[in-house]
């Protein structure tokens, strides 16, 4: 066989090899969208706990109410805050390039930026349920072992996720998801300005709405290293969500 | 021969080789921090948050006032403790009965201890909430019914005259939150994309004179406050475009009727630009002040109105930005115009009128109307604040803000803290000031500094 063929054989080869699953960067990252969260419109209850040096400090529970919008694919949510008890009875509603704070103390709406979501160690741009696939603009950069949580090893995906949009919570995410399960294992954030602001990694994968989900997130505070939080989602429901509940007209009632 | 086409193969697979990467990360993660139960994660909101808080507030006077401030004066200290509750009763499915309030016990300088004075209840909200199953919603009772999108000042938050009983701090979202609804009855439709609401406050009682410290009503719920006339408010929001959704209003009170518009809109990934404005037919500050000290019997029947009585289209303005940094900072700026509010020729009138007891109380009365009613005086004004989460420790919350007239570049500024000790308790402080020349807007007040501490419990 001549030098040519060879190399051609080689190339058609390694092709197979490595696109063999024939998913694209964007396919692999709306797979793991679709074990993250269901299609469907759901509840679940989020429970924040921080670690400081090791320690639990704080906790944090939140309801989350969430709702593909057709249109677009983004996750639309409307997010209560149920502990502290300073916090109890806010409310922060996201739809589309529309982010809202209401406060029931004082009656008053506020809308925010995007980047008012990170503002807290785990903050509600950890909470609100996206679709990464939509947010961000994916791109495929090969293939690792990587030990998640449970120091397991999996083989992943590694891929590189800029943002499609400002309503998009991060400038750009590194995102490692499971060859054949889909499963996201771990993700890296980065600011604006390209710093590494949170690294997050996916476990307690049981079954919920119908099937294998992440029911823990362990985010680890890439700035102050003595900062951990852990987010666990449970009371995973399917629920009917009417759409007007996505306006903050709508917010003063959602208590009623 | 194979060896060469296999090394080949490997060549050009090697940037996609599999590798191991142990993770360093993983050893910040605690012992401790093991998944929870399921059965753990099922939160009952008990739809209710009561806290005990208790305040000390110290106040420093000014000498040298250019317009004397007629007595009683301002309190140089005040203690308080009260109880915050707000609360929903689920009376049916789709029935609830909401209560917010504040139970308050003083002692403040100048009032007898301990007296029928020292205690006081503010009924913030008490109302029926029905919700139908399709985005409609009826309420009636008492009902603080918030509108506006600015942060300093809202042209747009028509209910807000009067309602304001006893603030802690100055800061404009403060004073939203110990704040008496209106008795009325609101409807409220809501789609995909917008809502119309209808509000109609009926007038059941007469209108009465600004209260002073001294003489807060115990458990009157001060309807003479918020429903002294005959109010009723129209607002639509729409969906315009993707991330724009403005608001109508139309307002009318005894026949008057007033426009609004509100519109927020992101720019960018960190910042959020608003505008809010209101327009109608009114007098100016100074006319509707004196017409109102009359008529409650204040001022003099023949009081003279320093200036021609002419009503005419006027606006309200607040147009600004929100921008939130990486640090958590999170900062305002926000331009205000009060049309009806003290021109240049208001203020030399107010500061050369004075030189009597009666001249005086009248000037310091309408001043006192401007802020009952939640009226700048200044005609325009540049509002900053700035709100830092996690400013230097965690759970440490700084905020500050600063007032300026533009006319005369006096100005009132306010410091806050407050710290996260736990899930139960807060402690603050604040300190406020003001600044300018004697014969300034915010220079000529009686107060010129004050410091307020605060410890809170969650219930």
């Amino acid at each position: 066989m001549s030098s040519a063929k060879a190399l051609l054989l080689s190339l058609a080869l390694a092709a197979f090899a490595t696109g063999a699953s024939a998913q694209t960067a964007q396919e692999i990252v709306a797979a793991a969208d679709k074990v993250r969260n269901p299609e469907q419109p759901f509840h679940v209850t989020a429970t924040l706990i921080e670690y400081k040096a090791g320690q639990p400090t704080d906790k944090n529970v939140y309801e989350v109410y969430s709702k593909i919008d057709p249109a677009t694919r983004q996750f639309r949510d409307v997010m209560t805050y149920v502990e502290p008890p300073r916090d109890a009875g806010k409310i922060v509603l996201l739809n589309g390039g529309n982010l809202w704070f209401y406060d029931p103390a004082s009656k008053d709406s506020v809308r925010m930026s995007p980047q008012q979501r990170l503002i807290g160690q785990a903050s509600a741009g950890d909470v609100l349920s996206e679709n990464l696939a939509v947010d961000y603009t994916p791109t495929l950069l090969g293939e690792e072992q990587v030990e998640d949580a449970d120091h397991s090893q999996r083989h992943c995906w590694h891929l590189d996720l800029k943002a499609a949009m400002d309503a998009a919570t991060y400038n750009r995410v590194e995102y490692w998801v499971e060859q054949d399960s889909d499963y996201p294992i771990k993700a890296k954030f980065y600011s604006d300005s390209g710093r590494l602001l949170k690294i997050l990694f996916y476990r307690n994968f049981v079954t919920a709405a119908g099937r294998m989900r992440p029911t823990q997130a362990v985010i680890i505070d890439a700035v102050d290293p003595a900062l951990v939080t852990t987010a666990d989602f449970g009371s995973l429901r399917f629920q009917d969500i009417p759409d007007s509940w996505f306006q903050r007209d709508y917010l003063p009632h959602l208590q009623n | 021969m194979f060896a060469p086409r296999f090394l080949a193969v490997i060549a050009v697979t090697a940037p996609f080789a599999t590798a191991t990467l142990a993770d360093s990360d993983l050893d910040r993660i605690p012992q401790s921090a093991t998944p929870l139960p399921q059965d753990d994660l099922s939160p009952s909101p008990s739809g209710q948050v009561l806290y005990l808080q208790s305040d000390l507030s110290l106040g420093a006077l000014r000498d040298g006032l250019v317009i004397p401030l007629p007595p009683p004066a301002p309190p140089s200290w005040e203690a308080r403790i009260f109880l915050d509750a707000r609360t929903r009763w689920r009376l049916t499915d789709n029935v609830n009965f909401i209560y917010s309030g504040r139970f308050n016990l003083r002692a403040e300088d100048g009032i007898a201890f301990p007296s029928r004075e020292d205690v006081r209840h503010d009924l913030r909200e008490g109302y029926i909430a029905w919700a139908g199953s399709n985005g409609t919603f009826l309420d009636f009772g008492r009902i603080n019914l918030k509108s506006g999108v600015a942060m300093g000042f809202n042209p747009t938050d028509f209910f807000k005259t009067r309602a304001v009983v006893e603030a802690d701090s100055a800061d404009p979202s403060v004073l939203r939150e110990d704040r008496l609804g209106t008795l009325m009855f609101c409807a409220q439709q809501d789609w995909d994309g917008g809502a119309v609401t209808f509000a109609l406050a009926p007038q059941v009682a007469d209108e009465t004179a600004p209260y002073l410290n001294t003489n807060l009503p115990n458990f009157n719920p001060m309807f003479d406050r918020t429903n002294a006339h005959t109010r009723a408010l129209l607002k639509v929001s729409f969906h315009l475009l993707d991330d724009v959704s403005p608001e109508v209003l139309a307002y009318a009170e005894d026949g008057q009727m007033r426009y609004g518009l509100n519109a927020t809109k992101a720019v960018g990934h960190a910042v959020v630009a608003y505008l809010e404005w209101s327009g109608g037919d009114r007098a100016s500050l100074v006319q509707d002040a004196t017409v109102d000290g009359q008529e409650t019997g204040v001022l003099p029947p023949f009081t003279p109105i320093p200036e021609s009585a002419m009503r005419s289209f006027q606006n309200d303005l607040a147009l600004g930005a929100s921008y939130a940094t990486q640090s958590e900072v999170t900062l305002n700026l926000e331009y205000e115009y009060h049309q009806a509010g003290f021109s240049g020729a208001d203020w030399r009138n107010w500061f050369d009128a004075g030189g009597n007891l009666a001249i005086d109380s009248e000037l310091w009365f309408i001043r006192g109307y401007a802020a009952d009613q939640q009226e700048p005086v200044a005609r325009a004004s540049v509002f900053l604040r700035a709100d830092w989460q996690d400013a230097f420790i965690h759970n440490m919350e700084l905020a500050g803000f600063v007032d300026t007239d533009t006319q005369d570049g006096s100005g009132f500024l306010q410091f806050s803290g407050d710290y996260y000790l736990s899930r139960s308790w807060t402690v603050g402080a604040l300190a406020t000031t003001t600044f300018g020349g004697r014969h300034s807007d915010f220079g000529s007040l009686p107060t010129g500094s004050a410091v307020l501490f605060k410890v809170r419990r969650y219930l």
